[in-house]
């Protein structure tokens, strides 16, 4: 009875905890039209809510390109980031691992570099990121085959001219 | 029948009318600027698209870099190998109908190829050039 017990509340605590994969799938029409015409629509979840307003603070200089928008579409973009940043969504593994990997004085804005990120992709040779089919770490989708529904697990990863990627 | 054709006939008028203003705003706008100005010249604006300069990240690119050659195909942002969609309007018609996006565009893009803004002049000349294609 007692271990009958134990194991519902086993049962339940799991349930409850509810840890789910990667980062939410979430989608806002104006930030793919927007954001996603010169890169892959990022999640909000890949950043936590600081970072996503230093980067909005200077789209001007946007990685070196001008992004300016409208005043309006600015509202838009910033409350539909702000609302699913990382930061909000720890019950998500990676949001969490990438919250928790960020020391308390630094504000990332380039998702790549959060110290997370830029571990999970420590041990890929350079030219692989560097060729003309991906460019940079900056573009997700050329080897996270399910990046657009969010899905960034090590056996979902085909690099082109490379292959999969056994961890 | 005839209904469809004047519907159709509005329909395409009233597309095209928006970018029609923009474009004769921009003419008076240029005749301003310059003295000497007559009309939007489509092999002025073929040197803007297709010349090379250094841009806002301090790399020698044109507006072909990210667009291609040929406006007819699909290309890719050449920093970010984005997809990006054919700018000729026989394959792609709604391009250049939303005349806010064609300003933001252009505001940007002269930024990241030319490292300033465009003149009026130089903004038709692009405009009809990319028309014509």
């Amino acid at each position: 009875m007692r271990t009958l017990i134990l194991l519902i509340f086993i049962n339940l605590s799991l349930f409850s905890s509810n840890i789910k994969k990667d980062v939410p799938l979430v989608s806002n029409k104006l930030y793919i039209n927007e954001c996603g015409a010169c890169h892959f629509a990022y999640f909000p979840g890949l950043l936590p809510q600081n970072s996503w307003e230093k980067l909005m603070s200077d789209l001007e200089n946007h990685f070196g390109d001008d992004a300016t928008i409208d005043k309006k579409t600015f509202q838009t973009l910033s409350k539909f980031l702000n609302e699913n940043s990382a930061e909000k969504n720890m019950n998500y593994k990676r949001s969490r691992k990438i919250v928790q990997s960020i020391p308390k004085d630094k504000i990332y804005i380039a998702i790549s570099k959060t110290p997370y990120i830029h571990k999970k992709h420590k041990e890929i040779k350079k030219h692989l990121i560097t060729q003309k089919e991906v460019k940079g770490l900056f573009n997700c989708t050329a080897c996270h085959q399910g990046a657009k529904k969010a899905i960034f697990n090590d056996d979902d990863v085909d690099i082109p001219n490379y292959g999969k990627w056994e961890d | 029948m005839k209904n469809l054709l004047l519907i159709f006939i509005f329909a395409t008028f009233s597309f095209s009318s928006e970018l029609n203003t923009y474009l004769s705003n921009l003419k008076k706008e240029a005749a301003k600027e310059n003295p000497n100005f007559k009309e939007f010249n489509i092999k002025r604006g073929e040197e803007i698209f297709t010349s090379k300069h250094i841009g806002k990240k301090g790399k020698k690119i044109a507006c072909t870099s990210c667009h291609g050659i040929d406006l007819t195909k699909k290309s890719e942002n050449y920093f970010t190998a984005k997809e990006i969609e054919p700018l000729s309007k026989k394959v792609n018609p709604t391009r250049l109908t939303d005349v806010k996006k064609v300003k933001k565009w252009l505001r940007r893009n002269f930024k990241d190829v030319y490292n300033r803004v465009g003149t009026a002049q130089e903004k038709g000349d692009v405009l009809v050039y990319i028309l014509n294609k």
